[in-house]
């Protein structure tokens, strides 16, 4: 499906991108969630089937809420949730089917990944949890590190061994939420990978992510959420073209900024370049052109890069202009 | 087949607490009538051991040391998971919400009532210079394991209602069962501590030693039973409903 939905201003929830012969496993029906006068949810609804869907928006949006409302961790004030044809609050059975890898860091210290892991198996009641334990283990590449306590591990090390245990029963539901925050590149690698696979699996990943380019390469669908509402859904390519059509600032720091400027002021979709200090902060109508061009540029110039950062990129500015639209 | 297995969270608990500071506490509150023993005895060599032991449960054990130890864990055995947001690994899976509560509530009444049972017996033996009656050592034990089971579900009830189950408990403690219930007759029918020290009196079965308004002993007993099994019943109810952060 390539057809991006906006929520109109009467906040008509936005339809899903399931095909319409195709399993919903997952189906949120006008789901609102406030705290007393606060909305954190308003409205939404969408149903998503096999496959990694992304759920993108940026920090307080209420991709987290709308996710433990998927997990059954809170009810919502309005509407219903359904996962796999069952509502998911009461519901302890469902859990045999459905995993979670929650946005916190706190990993039991005391613990040993292998233990952590092992837990998990034992309380969804596998026959033989320490294969299972070692199989899942083994699938976010964390073996090596499995038997030392969790408290010793990095960011990282902590995501990989999350995604272990909610995957330990192998569940035909994957929520994740935030799994890439606080990975080094090569651990994002592999867990993108490990995702990727995960919905080539046939399972219904559904993943959180406040970042643009990390959701590009994680799920072909996404769920742009902002302010509570969902402000589209879709195929990530045609609301990528959609937000790629505005003017986006990037900055670039390197250790000859002004040369760099020169040769970049060249390049044909550039509306502004600027020089600060050791950075050239630049406003683009093609962010990806310029993604291409910089490191080639500052090649062949000789030029060291320190920092190449999008300002508004996959900040609340990217978001606010999908609903502007 | 391991505890592991069998048991997941009651191991996953006890882990817990082996590796927190509660359970530090808790033993230092355990020993307390040991040092309170060691000073009678070094203070009075020909003092009444048996008057001893019966005062210092009445008084400061039943009221006021037994209480605040268990409050510890049994506020920690969940109230910890809800603060530092790993209930969620637990709640998560096909497991029903009472064996949940049922575990969390034997690790901590296990623990306390290791610690103090350890306690006892050597405040049993410091007291009485290892001559004392096995009645009374029974009685002790019993009355402590009782205070230990109801205000253990009581206070892992609490730790699922309010999110300063800790200072809550204290201020309970302190106020309700340590002030108001030795004075008020009213209240002190109330008080989980007049149900233990019933439990203690009549074990001892000494004429001499009289608890007003003492309950017999099965009625002491039914209602302990009735306040532990509606406390984790509550509890698991609570759970099954509340929205986890």
């Amino acid at each position: 499906m390539v057809e991006v939905e906006q929520q109109a201003e009467e906040q008509r929830p936005v339809a899903g991108f399931v095909p319409p012969d195709g399993p919903r496993t997952i189906e949120v029906t006008e789901v609102s969630k406030w705290y007393g006068d606060v909305v954190a949810v308003s409205n939404v609804s969408f149903a998503i089937g096999p496959g990694v869907t992304g759920l993108l928006g940026p920090n307080g949006a209420g991709k987290s809420t709308i996710l433990k409302m998927l997990a059954g961790l809170l009810t919502p004030s309005m509407g219903t949730v359904r996962v796999l044809g069952e509502p998911v609050r009461a519901n302890p059975g469902l859990y045999r089917r459905v995993g979670l890898v929650p946005e916190q860091e706190v990993v039991y210290p005391f613990l040993t990944g292998r233990e952590f892991v092992r837990l998990n198996a034992i309380l969804q009641r596998l026959p033989d949890p320490e294969a299972a334990a070692a199989a899942a283990i083994a699938r976010v590449e964390m073996t090596a590190a499995a038997d030392r306590p969790v408290g010793g591990y990095s960011k990282g090390m902590r995501q990989r061994i999350k995604v272990a245990a909610a995957l330990v029963h192998e569940p035909e539901v994957l929520i994740l939420d935030e799994p890439l925050t606080g990975t080094d590149p090569l651990q994002r690698l592999q867990l993108i990978k490990l995702i990727r696979s995960l919905g080539a699996e046939g399972r219904t990943v559904i993943v959180s992510s406040h970042i643009l380019h990390e959701v590009e390469r994680l799920a072909d669908q996404i769920l742009v959420l902002v302010n509570g509402k969902l402000a589209a859904a879709g195929d990530y390519r045609a609301i990528r073209d959609k937000i790629d059509e505005h003017a986006r600032r990037v900055r670039v720091r390197a250790d000859d900024a002004r040369t760099l400027a020169a040769a970049l002021i060249r390049l044909p979709a550039l509306e502004s370049v600027r020089v600060d200090g050791d950075a050239v902060l630049i406003e683009t109508g093609d962010v990806r052109d310029l993604y291409r061009a910089v490191p080639k540029v500052a090649r062949e110039l000789g030029i060291r890069l320190y920092e190449v950062t999008a300002l508004d990129d996959s900040l609340a500015s990217v978001f606010a202009y999908v609903t502007a639209r | 087949m391991s505890i592991t297995r069998r048991a997941p969270i009651l191991w996953l608990t006890l882990r817990q607490f082996r590796a927190g500071r509660a359970t530090l506490l808790v033993a230092l509150f355990a020993a307390t009538p040991v040092l309170f023993a060691a000073i009678f005895r070094w203070s009075s060599e020909t003092g009444d051991a048996a008057e001893f032991l019966t005062n210092q449960f009445l008084e400061i054990l039943a009221p006021t040391i037994l209480p605040l130890a268990t409050l510890i864990l049994a506020t920690n055995a969940l109230g910890n998971e809800i603060a530092d947001r790993t209930l969620v690994y637990i709640v998560l899976k096909p497991v029903a919400r009472s064996r949940l509560i049922v575990e969390k509530f034997i690790a901590s009444a296990l623990v306390t009532a290791l610690a103090f049972t350890i306690g006892l017996v050597a405040t049993w033996v410091v007291a009485s210079g290892g001559s004392g009656s096995g009645r009374m050592l029974g009685a002790l034990l019993a009355g402590t394991l009782a205070g230990v089971a109801a205000y253990g579900a009581l206070f892992l009830l609490v730790s699922l209602l309010v999110p300063r189950a800790l200072l809550v408990g204290i201020i309970y403690v302190l106020i309700w069962e340590s002030a108001l219930a030795r004075f008020i007759p009213g209240i002190k029918m109330l008080s989980v501590r007049h149900f233990a020290q019933s439990v203690f009196v009549r074990l001892l079965d000494n004429p001499a030693v009289r608890l007003d308004r003492a309950l017999q002993l099965s009625s002491a007993t039914i209602v302990l039973a009735v306040l532990v099994i509606a406390a984790l019943a509550l509890a698991t109810l609570r759970l099954r409903q509340m929205n986890i952060p």
